[in-house]
């Protein structure tokens, strides 16, 4: 209740406007929609009741930081510089709205406009937007906008093909969104060593477009999928997902033939936060510029020829095309794209590299010690992984978790919750904070608790 | 000012970090997949860099440098025990895929969320997931499709919508593959219920609205709206991007609606951001309920059994609704938003009704500031109502035809002095069936002081040279932008060289 400025000045004002009280602002409400009980809710608290409950009820969670951690599948439990979050929460970028008024909104555009840059030269793709919700908004919207582009001039129209490898809470979400604007999804199988199956690939040759994700579900990397170009055609697009911080080691997307680049954002600028707010990173080659989703910066000059920064292609957007507008998409997610075009500022190429390195020592340091424990097998033995690695153990995933959780680590990610067949099999994901006690921990603790579980 | 690339130190200079617990990290991926070049991001040191971006703040207007009267958005003051409370690493650092017995407390945060929005819009049910009012829409069109298909009539394949509602109405729409079919408002502004009439029948899906109108006046045949959509087998569907105006008062429940979404990021005070992130919850009546995305957060008492929980005799946990439609974000939504909205809540708990009443009467107040404050000289460029009422709710519009047809002077061209005057402008030229629209919501924590300096300001404006205004603004950091050149040229990001 302390938040209204007015709180006691109310008769003062509505005698200015010739009334004497607060209901007859609301007469206009008529009886019988109108509530005349109060909600029924607690009462008012103070700001200082308030942070005692959050710590009280946060308290009450068991965070990554808290233990050996060892879940990732699509987050990083990352390390945000000191300095992102508390330049991004200064009040005139976290206040602030869409930049429809360029002049008094030069900053966070500015600052958008880098930030299309360096996504643009992360994947080697010459535009970026600034935001999609996540990685899945992502994906999803970049296949309704190869449809867009390709479907007219395909001999499959309407028709995208999509690697069996990608996470079903991302299928879901793809499935959502492409389902009423009649989009055929067709899955691409992979084989048995896990790399995709590049002669069933040729089927969606002059499809509208052809998604796959590098590193996959499983965090491995598939060589294959960069002749992906010569076996699909020129004109179906290939729309890559990726995990931004491997791009400090992989060769670009953009450079072997990607017409769109999707991925997480979030391992630039913020923690896992529970799932959100994160970001989805788009870019795009220009021909798909116009039918694009989400806001574009773009430099023009002011009245006097200064250099300046506006959001611009708007006629793409609801707020103009309405029903024919590229996407719904209005709010996205700025500020958090900012927190990661200040980390990406301070990383530079080298720091990116590095930290990529870091990421894949810890992955591999965690493989190799992980399948040194009798009985646990890699799912897909031949793939060098990224972030993340799939084994099969000799027992039932959940039981071990739950067994390592009483041990005090945050062994992985059950994957029968995404596949039912994969009971056995266990997602385990590094970062670039694990360290060698952590994979010691991690190690003991599974052998033990698959010890346990068989017994 | 200069950018971020114009930094070029040393390579490896800049923000140190560990080394690789390995020495041959890397080694594991063939040379054939790697990079030969690293991305040309700039090469800064932290303290090149605070200040770079504590320059570029200093050229960004936010609620908390001025007054933001930017209607339909809600631009109220952001508290920062928000902030402070999202950087517990019981919410920064949680995974969503931890199990249920890690995650107590957060899931006691959004069992409270869901049943407080659900007691405010009068529905039954509420899912968190979807991050922004767009993809609320979105996510309840697609319910009420599933809902539709499940009784055999996926041949309903139109939404309705009023010709003055939120373009993300008809665009999330058109998302899950309806037609739309656009009404006519009546002559007063308000909803037609002939037209309404003539526009329902056996193919409407839905009717999508929002109440109070983006007029800013609430709709007194709501209730006969919904019965002439529900008898023709339609559902009615709530923006509830103008929420703001009526917690407590009424609720989109009793006018008959079946599904809502709310904009946490506009009721809840959850920070604009420069666009984003937002949150944009759905709630629904029971008949819509196990369409929900997946999943939700529930709760049953806490037996001896059960690990310990967050401290209030319940066990909380996910569910998967029954005929979910999956998912349409990819974790559980933006926690961080919602954890933020609860705080903001509980600050009120059942006085959210005191927070419309100020919003309405501050929207009330200056409304009345502007239109009726002014001597017979000023008549000619006075603007007149965008819709005759005698009251609004939290938000009214202008129309500025008076000024432009004497003077020359259009919307924009006050909308852009206004920024001389270190205000942000209000809405532009939205509903675009107000002619020379501006839209202006004041929201509830602007005091008195602040709108009568607002409505003085804004009246000595028509008063002032026609030049000076029409080549406005003057003193913002950089001068009116060309938005042509910008889309000619197409300059999207810095060439790097």
């Amino acid at each position: 209740m302390d938040q209204l400025p007015n709180l006691g000045r109310e008769l003062e004002m509505l005698s200015e406007m010739g009334m004497s009280s607060i209901d007859e602002l609301f007469a206009d409400i008529p009886e019988d929609v109108r509530r005349n009980d109060s909600l029924p809710l607690p009462p008012p608290q103070s700001e200082e009741q308030i942070l005692a409950d959050a710590q009280r009820l946060l308290g009450a969670n068991i965070h990554l930081d808290s233990r050996p951690s060892f879940i990732s599948a699509g987050l990083a439990r990352n390390f945000v510089p000191t300095m992102v979050p508390m330049l991004a929460t200064r009040g005139e970028f976290l206040t602030s709205y869409t930049p429809y008024q360029p002049e008094v909104s030069q900053g966070m555009l500015q600052a958008m406009w880098e930030f299309q840059t360096m996504v643009s030269e992360l994947v080697a793709l010459p535009v970026a937007n600034v935001s999609m919700y996540d990685a899945s908004t992502a994906a999803a919207e970049a296949i309704t906008c190869a449809v867009r582009v390709r479907s007219k001039r395909s001999s499959q129209p309407n028709t995208v093909y999509v690697s069996e490898f990608v996470p079903p809470h991302r299928m879901s979400v793809i499935k959502n969104y492409t389902q009423g604007v009649e989009i055929d999804i067709k899955i691409l199988p992979h084989r048995v060593d896990g790399t995709l199956d590049l002669d069933a690939a040729k089927a969606a040759n002059d499809s509208c477009a052809v998604y796959v994700e590098q590193p996959n579900a499983f965090g491995s990397m598939d060589e294959g999928l960069m002749s992906l170009r010569s076996i699909i055609g020129e004109k179906t697009a290939l729309i890559v997902g990726v995990d931004v911080v491997s791009l400090g080691l992989m060769e670009a997307p953009g450079n072997w033939g990607a017409d769109i680049v999707v991925g997480e954002g979030q391992p630039f600028g913020i923690g896992p936060t529970a799932g959100g707010p994160i970001y989805g990173i788009f870019a795009c080659t220009k021909d798909y510029l116009r039918l694009m989703p989400g806001r574009i910066v773009g430099q023009s000059l002011d009245a006097d020829g200064k250099i300046a920064y506006t959001l611009t292609l708007s006629t793409r957007e609801q707020h103009i095309r309405r029903h024919r507008a590229t996407s719904n998409i209005c709010s996205n997610e700025t500020l958090i794209a900012l927190m990661g075009a200040m980390h990406m500022s301070l990383l530079g190429p080298e720091g990116l590299e590095r930290l990529a390195l870091r990421v894949t020592a810890a992955t591999q340091t965690a493989l190799e010690s992980v399948v040194s424990i009798g009985g646990v097998e890699l799912i897909h033995p031949e793939l060098p992984v990224f972030r993340e690695f799939a084994v099969r153990l000799p027992c039932s995933s959940r039981e071990t978790l739950d067994l390592m959780d009483s041990k005090g680590v945050m062994g992985g990610f059950d994957l029968s919750r995404w596949w039912g067949s994969m009971g056995d099999c266990l997602l385990i994901g590094c970062d670039e904070r694990t360290t060698k006690e952590d994979i010691e921990s991690l190690t003991s603790a599974l052998a033990l608790s698959i010890s346990e579980v068989r017994s | 000012m200069s950018s971020v690339f114009d930094f070029n130190g040393a390579p490896g200079s800049g923000w140190s970090q560990p080394k690789p617990i390995r020495k041959d990290a890397g080694k594991n991926i063939p040379e054939s997949m790697r990079r030969n070049t690293l991305p040309r991001w700039p090469r800064a040191s932290e303290p090149e860099l605070v200040r770079h971006y504590t320059l570029l703040s200093q050229r960004n207007f936010g609620i908390d440098t001025g007054f933001y009267p930017l209607g339909s958005c809600t631009m109220k003051h952001n508290p920062r025990i928000n902030e402070r409370i999202v950087q517990m690493p019981g919410i920064d650092r949680i995974h969503p895929l931890q199990p249920d017995s890690q995650v107590q407390g957060l899931l006691a945060i959004y069992y409270e969320m869901q049943d407080m929005l659900s007691i405010c819009a009068g529905m039954d049910s509420v899912t968190l997931q979807p991050v922004a009012g767009a993809q609320g829409e979105f996510t309840a069109i697609r319910c009420i499709q599933e809902y539709h298909n499940s009784n055999g009539e996926s041949n309903r394949n139109k939404v309705i919508v009023p010709d003055s509602a939120h373009g993300t109405n008809p665009a999330s729409a058109a998302m899950c593959g309806y037609e739309i079919v656009e009404i006519p408002s009546g002559t007063d502004g308000r909803l037609d219920l002939q037209a309404l009439r003539a526009a329902v029948d056996g193919d409407t899906a839905a009717m999508m609205i929002t109440n109070p109108s983006t007029l800013g006046v609430f709709e007194p045949e709501i209730a006969e709206a919904a019965r002439i959509v529900h008898e023709a087998g339609g559902q009615m569907y709530y923006d509830g991007a103008n929420f703001n105006a009526i917690l407590g008062k009424t609720d989109p429940g009793r006018m008959g609606f079946d599904a809502v979404h709310y904009n946490l990021h506009k009721t809840f005070s959850q920070p604009h951001g420069g666009g984003g992130p937002g949150s944009g919850p759905i709630g629904v009546k029971s008949h819509l309920a196990k369409y929900l995305p997946s999943p939700i957060a529930a709760r049953r008492a806490r037996t001896e059994e059960d690990p310990r929980g967050a401290g209030d005799g319940f066990w909380y946990f996910w569910e998967e609704p029954e005929c979910s439609i999956g998912k349409v974000q990819q974790w559980n939504g933006n926690a961080g938003a919602v954890v933020r909205a609860w705080a903001f809540y509980r600050r009120y708990g059942r006085d959210l009704e005191r927070m419309s009443e100020h919003a309405v009467l501050n929207a009330n107040y200056l409304r009345h500031r502007i239109m009726r404050d002014h001597d017979d000289s000023s008549t000619l460029v006075m603007p007149k109502d965008g819709a005759p009422s005698e009251v609004v709710k939290h938000e009214f519009t202008l129309d500025m035809t008076p000024l432009k047809d004497a003077t020359g002077v259009t919307a924009k061209d006050v909308a852009k002095r206004l920024l001389d005057y270190g205000y942000m402008a209000p809405t532009l030229y939205f509903p675009q069936i107000v002619p020379e629209c501006l839209m202006l919501e004041p929201t509830e924590t602007e005091s008195k002081d602040v709108l009568d300096k607002f409505a003085d300001d804004f009246l000595s404006i028509l008063s002032e040279d026609p030049e000076i205004v029409k080549n406005a603004p003057h003193t913002t950091p950089v001068r009116r932008v060309d938005e042509v050149l910008a889309a000619r040229q197409l300059i999207l990001r810095h060439p790097c060289e």
